[in-house]
């Protein structure tokens, strides 16, 4: 296990800047990962963390060591890449023995050993003679995985551990990825576009956008309180609604449009500010009165989306609309009336 | 077949394929036919059967020591073509030198380039700077002629495989040459067989570099043939060129035996 | 940059043999073309073949052949591609094997294989005289259209392949959409496979014409010493009457023919590449 400092890195691809400066502090056994959509650079910035990419300037230090200029070969690091990239002309156990042998670790004796050990350890044991393309997709990962932990490296870094799994395999491999992080405590960097894989594989979060770090803290943080119009849009599926904030006696509220007025817990200056409103957070229900009740929102349902275990629904306030996710114990159908809240200290103003 | 075609013209297609490969097929069947006549005169169908052309193929010396010749030269060029061509393909491969495409075009032109015009220009060279045809020139001449089907191969096969093994490789601590004797030549190994299996071939049915960078001394199998034939042609050549036949087919079948021939002739 | 000196160590050796054994003889014929006997540059060999009405024949021989070659192996090779392109994988696999048989043995083999089946007493002469179109003693060899048939059985491939390929690529559901618009078979050909092959058709065609025009060996035997190609003028011109400039001076035309050929070509295909 080692700390990672990763010093204001600029990468550009030709004229194509893609870092602009990053700055990460990772300590020892942390499993950090690097979240934010396709082209904001993470992949980039994984890959000149292991050596595959040059930097126009900055610098990558592994516990306290400049290895900016070092190969990769040279860095004592594990890499899973996304497509497992499994030797195709040796056997799982030859693969897994692949960086002992490398870095000339022991006696062949000894590394079939320890190759056996970590083919235990991801429960692929059995196995062990097969060729790679014998192997199921979830099988070929774990082999991957293997591999990556045989040498007892420095770093983990995995590339969208999970993005090739189907639903399923894509749970077992949650708990498995946890579970072996916390029996290895290997510092650990992944690269994913998921941001519920985000959220449940890292102790934190580091949100990228376009070659900038957005925000970083742990999932808890990073979920409830993002702090960018960026951040709170990809995090969480949520409403971004352009308000007016009003004062009125008692606290400030915001303004969507004619009759449509939400409270706001904080005080906030008047002007116009961005309101986030997560999909998860309005509460639905049937319009009883005339005029909404205060600090209720009147919506009309414009479309039902069923979902199996939730329901989704456009609803239309005045010219807005609003996205809502609710249980599906109830289900309004399409013009129904509803009479749409804010579950309690749920809303958040951001800057405009 | 595309339902709905009319019978016609299925009918048609079954006839013109059939028909088309009597027409490919055809002399290398009176070939083979020739070589089993009975009489001394070549004619097809051949007037009696007998095996006599085969055992005189052995009596004949010039047909022995052309053999001999052909065999140890198609070895030497198969071996240096394999390698030079192979590390050629890694390095087209890799597209990491920015000549990557001129050296890629250089090294398939004799493919298409006529050979006539190179196999002159080299005796011509070789009589001028280093002087008689020697054995050399001829492995040289060959070289030239088969190793853009090494390289072909071996770029196809390179062109299916993993990119990112290599890298892979790299994050586990491989270095260099280690990278290219555990992930790229194992990668290349079967593009690199077949390359090698076709140079083989090539080199041993080649016949107009070896008809220009020749000594009375030198003289490949084809070329005894085209001698022979030009000359006093009987069934002796016939018989040859069936042997000269069989090892094609033997080559083809083991290539397909071990690679599966669908591979290099893409479909 | 070590990643492009072991690029470089690596096609090195590959290179190198190419530039030495291929392009400087190349060179050498280029240099020797124009050399004159006083050593200086003179256009005086190439002035000889452009003003002999003899080797302009011996061209326009090569040209004519060539496209007549070239033309018939893209009107079998056409059908012939759709029929495996529409065959199973198994028959498909077997008749491009079939098809690639000839041009994998040797040259001398399989035009001894012709001389025996055109020449006088072959199969063709014998069922011609049978059907009482010809003589006893009627031989097709030394004539054009046994350069032809000859040049077509081992060019066939390459047109045919070429064309195969392009056809494996074209979206099935074309052809049924025109039958199903009204379109009868030969029409779909016509309208829609032929049209979708063209780039397949014309990379055959290139081949096929550039080999032919090169070819030595089976337009010598089949056609004998009467009908020569230019490459058996440069063949004569070198070891015969050993005029080497000459021959340098007929290959560099011969070369510039089959340069002017390609490079359009691939200048065309480069680009729609992109």
């Amino acid at each position: 296990m080692a700390t990672l400092e990763v010093r204001q890195i600029v990468k550009s691809f030709g004229q194509a800047p893609v870092l602009r400066g990053i700055s990460l502090d990772i300590a020892s056994g942390q499993f950090v990962g690097l979240l934010g959509p396709s082209g904001c650079g993470k992949t980039t910035l994984l890959r000149i963390i292991a050596g595959l990419e040059s930097v126009q300037s900055g610098a990558v230090l592994i516990d306290g060591r400049d290895v900016t200029a070092v190969a990769p070969e040279e860095r004592d690091i594990a890499m899973m890449f996304q497509s497992y990239a499994l030797l195709p002309h040796l056997s799982v156990r030859e693969n897994v023995r692949f960086p002992l042998r490398m870095r000339r670790r022991g006696s062949r004796a000894a590394q079939l050993a320890r190759a056996t050990a970590a083919l235990d350890t991801v429960k692929l044991a059995h196995l062990a003679e097969r060729m790679p393309a014998q192997l199921s997709g979830g099988q070929q990962q774990r082999v991957a995985l293997a591999r990556a932990i045989v040498s007892d490296p420095k770093l983990l870094l995995l590339d969208e551990p999970l993005s090739n799994l189907d639903a399923r395999l894509r749970e077992e491999m949650q708990v498995e990825l946890i579970d072996l992080h916390r029996r290895l405590g290997l510092t650990t960097v992944f690269v994913t576009h998921d941001q519920e894989e985000a959220l449940s594989l890292s102790d934190r979060v580091v949100l990228i956008n376009a070659g900038r770090i957005e925000q970083t803290g742990t999932p808890r943080e990073i979920y409830s309180d993002p702090k960018t119009p960026f951040a709170s849009d990809f995090i969480g599926s949520a409403n971004l609604v352009a308000v007016d904030i009003e004062r009125v006696p008692g606290g400030s509220v915001a303004r969507l449009c004619a009759a449509a007025v939400l409270p706001v817990g904080e005080t906030a200056p008047s002007g116009t500010a961005t309101l986030v409103l997560r999909q998860e957070d309005l509460l639905l229900a049937r319009a009883q009165s005339a005029p909404p009740p205060p600090g209720t929102l009147r919506a009309v349902v414009e479309t039902r989306i069923y979902l199996g275990a939730r329901v989704r629904y456009v609803l239309r306030v005045g010219e807005i609309r609003l996205k809502a996710l609710a249980a599906p114990n109830e289900l309004f159908e399409v013009g129904d009336a509803l009479d749409v809240t804010v579950a309690p200290g749920r809303s958040r103003l951001i800057e405009a | 077949m595309v339902r709905g075609v009319p019978p016609a013209i299925r009918w048609f297609a079954r006839v013109f394929v059939a028909a088309t490969l009597v027409f490919v097929l055809a002399p290398l069947i009176v070939v083979a036919g020739v070589s089993v006549s009975a009489s001394q005169f070549i004619a097809f169908p051949p007037n009696g059967l007998s095996l006599r052309w085969y055992g005189a193929i052995f009596e004949n010396s010039a047909y022995v020591k052309a053999f001999w010749t052909s065999l140890r030269l198609a070895i030497l060029v198969t071996l240096a073509a394999a390698v030079f061509g192979t590390a050629a393909a890694i390095a087209i491969h890799r597209r990491r030198v920015p000549g990557a495409d001129a050296i890629a075009a250089l090294m398939l032109s004799p493919l298409i380039l006529p050979t006539i015009i190179f196999s002159i220009g080299l005796l011509m060279l070789w009589s001028a700077t280093v002087g008689p045809v020697s054995f050399a020139a001829l492995w040289l001449g060959h070289l030239v002629v088969t190793l853009p089907y090494v390289v072909r191969t071996t770029l196809a096969v390179l062109a299916d495989s993993d990119p990112f093994l290599e890298e892979a490789a790299r994050t586990m601590g491989a270095r260099r040459w280690q990278r290219i004797v555990h992930v790229v030549l194992p990668q290349c190994a079967p593009g690199v067989a077949a390359g090698a299996f076709f140079a083989f071939n090539i080199s041993f049915d080649e016949a107009i570099v070896a008809l220009f960078l020749r000594t009375p001394d030198l003289v490949t199998l084809p070329i005894q043939i085209y001698n022979q034939i030009e000359f006093s042609p009987d069934p002796t050549v016939a018989a040859v060129s069936t042997l000269m036949m069989a090892m094609t087919v033997a080559t083809i079948a083991l290539i397909d035996r071990l690679f599966g021939i669908q591979r290099f002739v893409g479909t | 940059m070590r990643d492009r000196l072991e690029d470089l160590a690596l096609a090195g050796p590959g290179v190198a043999v190419l530039a030495v054994a291929f392009l400087l003889p190349l060179f050498e014929m280029l240099r020797l073309s124009v050399l004159g006997d006083d050593g200086g540059a003179t256009a005086r060999h190439f002035v000889r073949f452009l003003t002999d009405g003899y080797y302009l024949g011996v061209a326009w021989r090569t040209v004519h052949l060539s496209l007549l070659i070239t033309a018939l192996c893209v009107l079998v090779g056409f059908p012939l591609a759709y029929v495996m392109s529409r065959a199973s994988p198994a028959l498909r696999l077997w008749l491009i094997v079939l098809l690639i048989l000839p041009l994998m043995t040797s040259v001398v083999v399989r035009t001894f294989g012709w001389m025996v089946v055109l020449g006088r007493g072959g199969l063709i002469p014998w069922t011609l005289w049978k059907l009482g179109l010809v003589g006893r003693n009627f031989s097709l060899m030394h004539t054009e259209a046994a350069i032809v048939v000859g040049m077509v059985q081992v060019l066939l491939p390459f047109t045919t392949l070429s064309i195969l390929g392009v056809l494996m690529k074209i979206d099935r559901g074309l052809e049924e959409a025109a039958r199903t618009m009204g379109a009868s078979f030969l029409a779909t050909l016509r309208a829609v496979v032929l049209p979708l092959a063209m780039p397949g058709i014309l990379a055959g065609s290139i081949l096929a014409f550039t080999l032919s025009v090169s070819s030595f060996i089976t337009p010598s035997l089949l056609g004998g010493v009467r009908l020569p190609v230019l490459a058996a003028s440069i063949y004569d011109a070198a070891t015969r009457t050993l005029e080497w400039n000459f021959a340098a001076a007929q290959s560099v035309i011969l070369l510039v023919g089959v340069l002017v050929v390609l490079v359009p070509y691939a200048r065309l295909t480069g680009r729609r590449r992109g």
